[in-house]
């Protein structure tokens, strides 16, 4: 696979995030655990949990304290009315960029760039 | 589990999430303490899952950390820093005034060398533009001193130093900001 660009990725993780907490309430670890079965090994707890802060203090999503049996209570995150709001655009901006993206790195690249005037 | 984790390996986490907490110090207390236990937390259990020291890496630089926790707590924009500011204004303080102190007593101690038996008013101009004049009476040797304070010139260096050590001209655009989006937001 081939290498992702960190700067990238770091764009588009609050997009991700609402989204795998828009599918199932999560605790922070449990995000990044869930991330890396997509295949993002690359995302990290050290930038997931800032991520999970800026979304809360901006009221994409809400968090709750759940008690653990195997240790202290779990702080579950879950999208807001406003978390899903994020989640429709953010997904319709992605999906147009792609596209938009895709097609210009679709077209053949000649051997030599035709030379300006 | 946590509860597989050995004592060693609790110390581990518990170093880095205070690290971690002295670093998110400009957070309010609260928030600071929240990050600190949900940090804990999601360390031990990463810990348990993939090794103490996996986890830690994963986690990566504290420094790095903090300054995206407090990013997400106050926004991108730049920010005075409070607690440098305060850590400053009080060591500078005390640093600066036992230095002027040391000197007032070298005067002193300059003229009980040259005379154990020294009688009269001595005078010295103090450190050039810093510090007050400093005046020491003798009697057979036995002097005492009044003078060698801060100057109008040390306070407002002083104050100046604690402006960039915080880099409080930040707060005027920072109060202009908060004050756009209280418009904003009525």
């Amino acid at each position: 696979m081939a290498p992702r660009d960190p700067q990238l990725l770091k764009g588009i993780v609050s997009l991700l995030l609402l989204q795998l907490l828009a599918e199932r309430e999560s605790y922070g670890y449990e995000v990044v655990q869930r991330l890396h079965e997509t295949g993002l090994t690359d995302v990290l707890e050290g930038t997931v949990y800032p991520a999970l802060s800026r979304l809360e203090r901006e009221g994409r999503v809400s968090a709750r304290l759940v008690s653990s049996h195997a240790g202290p209570a779990r702080k579950y995150y879950r999208p807001t009315a406003a978390g899903y709001e994020a989640l429709a655009s953010g997904a319709a901006s992605w999906a147009s960029l792609t596209a938009v993206v895709t097609s210009v790195l679709n077209r053949p690249v000649p051997a030599q760039p035709i030379e300006g005037n | 589990m946590p509860d597989t984790l050995s004592l060693l390996d609790r110390l581990r986490i518990e170093r880095v999430v205070w690290v971690l907490d002295q670093r998110l110090y400009d957070l309010p207390r609260k928030t600071r303490i929240a990050k600190r236990r949900e940090v804990r937390e999601n360390l031990q259990v990463a810990a348990a899952d993939v090794g103490v020291g996996h986890a830690l890496r994963n986690l990566g630089n504290t420094h790095r950390l903090a300054a995206e926790y407090r990013a997400a707590e106050f926004g991108d924009d730049p920010r005075p820093a409070w607690l440098a500011a305060a850590v400053f204004l009080l060591t500078a303080q005390l640093f600066f005034t036992a230095f002027l102190a040391e000197a007032a007593n070298a005067f002193g101690a300059g003229i009980k060398a040259a005379n154990p038996a020294a009688t009269g008013t001595f005078t010295w101009s103090g450190l050039g533009y810093v510090q007050d004049t400093v005046t020491y009476s003798f009697v057979n040797g036995q002097g005492s001193s009044v003078g060698g304070a801060w100057t109008p010139f040390a306070w407002v260096l002083w104050a100046v130093a604690t402006i960039c050590v915080g880099r409080l001209w930040r707060v005027a655009s920072l109060w202009r900001r908060r004050q756009a989006a209280v418009t904003q937001t009525s």
